[in-house]
């Protein structure tokens, strides 16, 4: 599986303009919805999709194998570009700081059948990541989804930016261990 | 040296969430090469992906392929149509060099192995600088950009910072928001010797806090993020003195600039 997506980056870094086009189909879909999921407008999402899978088809010289999966690679960098995007939106409110059950829960409005696919989505998310004690799985979630520092969780949660650190670190350990186990 | 302080920053800085100085220090623990929080990353990076993976693919709006494979086909080489990008446009001609060079290697066999081999080494060694030199001026960019975004907040600050004691001629300027924090930029500031780096203060009522450390350029220009003060709290002085590199919790070197009271 890695193997003909690190092929297919090694092509892209040719000029191989075919090999962009597979390699659009194959992750476009793993990376948009987790756009949608932070940005949460479908048009912004889209903007940023195109945004990333430009970066990928002009970085993809510089793309190493071995520092990770060309999946690991996409995935790092939509979540960053769709954070940007977010941070960029909201850097006049200074007291922005994205709602909890709306930075998780809220659905940007969209047609019936997305609705649909982003309700049985939710419930697939919720399995992965309901595997994780409340306490890591809001951290995480606060951190990784709506794009909040570790000073603005503690300030959030009022806990201590010790207590902070401590949850993520055993919430990704935990959610290692589950993803491990069911790949 | 007890690593286990960099275990818990390196989950915080894989989920995006390691900020001010800790992330500073972070950042120069990894540049410094450490395998540890580079394997604690990667495995982190590859869980998240894991996550993404799990959830059910959704087929994006059909447009957004169309678009990049519009951009794609008309961009001359690997050039940005809508931006100037020599250096990327660079990368890209260099790439297809190398692809040329081995195709052509092949045919004409190994009577030109050794020469061409040597070409390939030069170009790679080419194609990894241009690949830094378009790193550094990216990164440049982005600090000029926020910049440009800051100074349109009517809240923002430009505070002038002026030469003392041994550096006389230096000047500098600091941008600063009082809740999110800024950016200085200094000029005419001599290499810091070996060992030592450039410190940053913000002094309020109470005793100078540390807000990074830098380094600047063989022209003496350099620019450094500071993080927002905790609280608050308000800023009265800007000051930058010559320190160790690794930090220091107060000032100790001399002081090389600072803001008028």
């Amino acid at each position: 599986m890695a193997t003909i997506g690190a092929d297919l980056v090694r092509q892209m870094a040719a000029g191989d303009r075919d090999a962009f086009a597979v390699f659009y189909d194959r992750y476009a879909p793993v990376v948009f919805p987790l756009i949608l999921r932070i940005v949460r407008e479908r048009a912004d999402a889209s903007d940023v999709l195109q945004e990333v899978f430009w970066e990928a088809w002009r970085d993809a010289p510089a793309y190493d194998a071995t520092r990770g999966s060309p999946e690991a690679w996409m995935v790092t960098r939509a979540r960053t570009r769709a954070i940007d995007r977010i941070r960029s939106t909201h850097r006049r409110s200074e007291t922005f700081v994205a709602p909890l059950d709306e930075g998780i829960a809220a659905a940007p409005r969209e047609s019936a059948p997305d609705a649909l696919a982003r309700a049985a989505d939710r419930g697939t998310i919720m399995t992965a990541l309901d595997r994780l004690p409340d306490a890591q799985r809001e951290v995480i979630e606060l951190a990784y989804y709506a794009g909040l520092t570790q000073t603005e969780i503690a300030e959030r949660l009022k806990q201590p930016l010790g207590t902070v650190k401590t949850r993520i670190r055993l919430g990704l350990e935990r959610l290692r261990e589950v993803m491990k186990a069911s790949s | 040296m007890n690593h286990e302080p960099y275990d818990r920053l390196a989950a915080t800085y894989a989920v995006g969430a390691l900020d001010g100085q800790e992330r500073v220090d972070f950042e120069r623990h990894l540049a410094d090469g450490c395998d540890v929080c580079e394997a604690t990353l990667r495995d982190s990076a590859e869980t998240l992906a894991a996550l993404a993976r799990s959830r059910p693919p959704m087929i994006p709006p059909p447009a957004v392929k169309e678009e990049l494979l519009r951009r794609i086909g008309t961009a001359p080489a690997r050039r940005d149509a809508s931006r100037p990008r020599p250096l990327v446009w660079a990368v890209g001609t260099i790439a297809a060099t190398v692809a040329v060079a081995a195709l052509t290697g092949a045919y004409v066999a190994t009577r030109y192995e050794a020469r061409l081999g040597q070409m390939a080494r030069e170009s790679a060694a080419l194609h990894a600088r241009v690949q830094r030199e378009e790193a550094a001026l990216r990164e440049q960019l982005a600090v000029y950009r926020i910049a440009a975004d800051l100074l349109r907040d009517p809240q923002v600050q430009v505070v002038t910072l002026r030469g003392l004691g041994p550096s006389p001629e230096a000047t500098g300027r600091v941008i600063w928001h009082p809740a999110n924090g800024g950016y200085v930029f200094v000029a005419n500031l001599p290499a810091a010797p070996s060992g030592k780096a450039y410190a940053l203060w913000t002094i309020g009522d109470a005793a100078p806090q540390p807000a990074g450390v830098f380094q600047v350029d063989a022209s003496g220009r350099g620019s450094h993020r500071i993080p927002p003060v905790e609280g608050g709290k308000p800023v009265k002085v800007f000051a930058v003195t010559l320190e160790v590199e690794v930090g220091v919790p107060k000032p100790e070197g001399p002081t090389v600039l600072a803001s008028a009271k």
